[in-house]
């Protein structure tokens, strides 16, 4: 068995003992930190498997994003009802084991199917590559999201869009401070936002640019953009606000607002539904789309319509 | 001009939500109403078109399967299509009272559901196994989050369990997407049918695609979200939600079982699924007919007449697939009628508690009169769509000697009627019961009609066969499984 091997084997088995770690630890917020752990685990995996994309977006939104979304709502739990630590409760529940072995029961069969799988020679993959040729991209998956099938991802956008709608219609917007958690008049604080924000714009436009080329994209760029945001909230730079302005309506809707508008207004040129008319087309959605993604994100973990400034 | 209309149906919502964004409230009733407005109008001169020429396809990007994605056209997709149009118009009108669109519960209310709406237009037309994941996404999302607009506790536990579930469902789903992808290199329902052998691999992906599908159409026993979600939402929300909502997991779980593994000879599990709808209209009616409240009452109903479309796949035949198709769209105009009198029943009463529901046939008579008609429909009374619907089924049964599913039709439509006369005969004939309710305000008028147009509409599908059975005609399944 050579290092690769062992390596594999040593992710295999501790994204397994990190799942189980995760949901039979009773401290909620120990849960959470394995759960970000077992995302760059799986960042990992996804290297291995020779998937940088995925491996981007998991480190970015499925560890980093979604663990401070998790976070974020146990000390919103902790607010509302400061008495009770929100543990898990004691014991076992009736239905663990049968939930337990049914899901590995679906992971083998699932597992022994995958394993006789015999791919068309004539498969999407494939075709793909083929015609990222004809196109001045050199990345087949920014050429699958945005030009092969753009439908999914215009519509994949909606969803975001939804979830923040539906985040807005459902809950109660946070009280401005409520989200902060740092002394925000510490020395130090300040200093570390001067280096962290422009950092993390710096790295959003790299990822965005390199999409086209390289591994990277709208959505990892987006997830990066909507740290620097977390940050500015949690050190009470930016605050909960009421009611979202006719700024933050645009740049949460920009990234659908210019797919559908160069991806349907492109017919009254006589060309058909979804076909983008240049590279400069892909620029453009992908940084709409960046900055609706980032400050999506950043919203959602706010719980909040909107993000204003700190009053003087 | 053909794909401009397409395109419409799907961007005219999605893009009428980016504008009730960005402009000033006084504006966004009348954008929203027409938005839905538009809906009808585009598919009239689809409907054309499908008549003359038959299945319309259109290649997304200019990009052909296997790697792009392909909307088509059909006769079944065009019923499901004008359901929702049918259905969105009057529910909108209710709405714009029920959910003023320049107030709090509004502003949340009509950007998700124009959203909702792209969304079940979209799946509607996609032929393509991921898209219609994403799609199926979108109108989950969305209705779980019309489900916690005002906050009700209920509702909002209600919506939980259903955003769990539906969740685990995608997943579901999405394994069985990935299974398929890895084997075939294809997702286009019509390719991967073509090039999916039927070993165990396909089994996997067919057995989590259902259960997924299952779980979202809550076809007993995955029910367990449904009557709480449909009983506590919102006025017209519960419309939206048993009438077109769980509609869509139906229709798509048809679309694979008979075009994606059409002709896979699977006897055993077809028998499975129907006897589910077996469960589901027994359990259905029988709950239905203990519950306290109106809304539950027609919650239930919502899970035993779905029952009824399960029994698609044992019988297998061209009247079946009559049947069911009719089925979807009687039961969504009724079940949507329904919701929206019981919605102005509550909101004119302040609850929906049966005992407390009297002399509605004097106070609220427009309403109830709503009511009425649609279970008329519900119960499979001639003339109506619903009798059609059931008819047809009854006929499909009769023609295979299929006794067993013919005796499960015929109770399954008398337990339907024993709880819906229950509910009529509560509301009307006790006028001298002491709950007497002390809140009384009369709907707006709008509402009312909005109720009784949906109601008519449900009565008069069972005029309106020729045309509909016609399109369903032209659109059968490929594969020679038909008697």
């Amino acid at each position: 068995m050579d290092t690769a091997h062992l390596v594999d084997l040593l992710l295999a088995v501790g994204m397994v003992v990190l799942a189980l770690q995760v949901v039979s630890e009773r401290a909620v917020l120990r849960s959470i930190i394995l759960f970000v752990v077992f995302g760059l685990v799986m960042a990992l995996a996804w290297t291995r498997l020779q998937a940088p994309d995925l491996a981007l977006a998991e480190a970015a939104i499925g560890a980093g994003v979604t663990g401070a979304l998790m976070m974020m709502a146990w000390r919103r739990l902790l607010i509302i009802n400061p008495d009770q630590p929100a543990d898990t409760p004691r014991g076992r529940s009736r239905v663990a084991v049968p939930v337990a072995l049914l899901a590995a029961a679906l992971v083998a069969t699932i597992g022994l199917s995958a394993l006789n799988i015999d791919p068309h020679a004539n498969g999407a993959g494939l075709i793909a590559l083929d015609e990222l040729t004809d196109t001045s991209l050199g990345n087949p998956v920014t050429g699958v999201l945005l030009l092969f099938r753009n439908l999914d991802t215009l519509l994949e956008m909606a969803v975001l869009l939804i979830a923040l709608l539906g985040a807005r219609a459902v809950s109660t917007p946070a009280h401005p401070n409520e989200a902060a958690v740092v002394e925000t008049s510490a020395p130090l604080v300040g200093a570390l936002l001067a280096i962290l924000v422009p950092l993390s714009i710096l790295i959003a436009t790299h990822l965005l640019l390199a999409g086209t080329n390289e591994p990277g994209g709208a959505f990892q760029a987006g997830a990066v953009l909507a740290a620097g945001g977390v940050a500015l909230v949690l050190t009470a730079r930016l605050q909960p606000g009421e009611r979202p302005g006719v700024v933050t309506q645009l740049a949460v809707t920009a990234g659908l607002l210019a797919f559908v508008g160069i991806g349907v207004g492109i017919m009254a040129f006589g060309e058909k539904l979804l076909v983008l008319p240049g590279t400069w087309a892909i620029y453009v959605i992908e940084t709409a789309m960046m900055v609706s993604i980032g400050l999506t994100l950043a919203l959602l973990f706010a719980g909040a319509p909107a993000l204003v400034g700190r009053p003087k | 001009m053909i794909a401009e209309l397409l395109a419409g149906l799907v961007f005219i919502p999605l893009g009428a939500t980016l504008l009730v964004l960005l402009l000033p409230r006084q504006a966004r009733g009348y954008l929203c109403f027409t938005a839905v407005l538009a809906l009808p109008l585009c598919l009239m001169p689809l409907t054309q078109a499908v008549w003359a020429d038959g299945e319309i396809t259109l290649a997304l990007a200019e990009f052909t399967p296997p790697l792009g994605i392909v909307w088509r056209l059909d006769g079944l997709a065009l019923i499901m299509l004008w359901l929702t149009a049918i259905v969105a118009v009057p529910v909108s009108l209710h709405a714009l009272t029920s959910f003023p669109p320049g107030e709090q519960t509004g502003r949340g209310f009509w950007p998700l559901w124009l959203m909702l709406l792209a969304g079940i237009n979209a799946l509607f037309l996609s032929a393509d196994l991921f898209n219609l994941y994403v799609t199926l996404e979108m109108i989950t999302l969305a209705g779980v989050a019309m489900l916690g607009i005002g906050g009700n506790a209920l509702a909002l536990k209600a919506a939980m369990r259903y955003l769990l579930l539906g969740l685990l469902a995608s997943l579901l789903y999405l394994l069985a997407v990935g299974l398929i992808y890895g084997q075939t290199g294809a997702l286009d329902i019509y390719l991967v049918g073509e090039r999916l052998e039927t070993d165990r691999l396909a089994a996997t992906a067919l057995v989590l695609m259902i259960t997924g599908l299952l779980v979202k159409s809550a076809i007993f026993p995955m029910h367990v979200w449904l009557p709480a979600a449909h009983g506590n939402a919102p006025g017209p929300v519960s419309a939206i939600l048993s009438g077109l909502v769980v509609k869509v997991s139906l229709y798509m779980l048809i679309r694979i079982w008979f075009w994606m593994a059409g002709d896979w000879e699977l006897p055993a599990a077809a028998t499975a699924l129907g006897l589910l709808g077996a469960g589901a209209i027994l359990y259905g009616s029988l709950a239905a007919l203990i519950q306290p409240r109106l809304k539950m009452v027609i919650a239930y109903s919502t899970v035993a007449q779905l029952g009824y479309v399960m029994l698609l796949f044992p019988l297998a035949s061209i009247n079946a697939f009559h049947a069911a198709s009719y089925q979807l769209l009687a039961h969504g105009l009724a079940k949507a009628a329904m919701f929206l009198a019981a919605a102005n029943i509550l909101w004119s009463i302040g609850t929906d508690r049966l005992h407390a529901l009297t002399d509605l046939n004097r106070k609220l008579p427009v309403d109830l009169f709503a009511l009425a008609l649609a279970a008329v429909s519900i119960m499979g009374l001639p003339p109506s769509g619903g009798f059609l619907a059931k008819w047809l089924l009854l006929e499909a049964a009769w023609q295979q000697g299929a006794w067993g599913w013919l005796i499960l039709i015929s109770i399954g439509s008398l337990l339907s009627a024993a709880y819906l006369f229950r509910v009529i005969a509560l509301t009307c004939f006790h006028p001298e019961r002491r709950h007497v309710p002390t809140r009384w305000q009369s709907p707006p008028s709008s509402a009312s009609i909005a109720a009784l147009v949906l109601a008519l509409l449900a009565i008069a599908a069972g005029f309106t066969s020729a045309p509909i059975l016609g399109l369903i005609d032209d659109s059968l399944p490929p594969g020679g499984i038909w008697p």
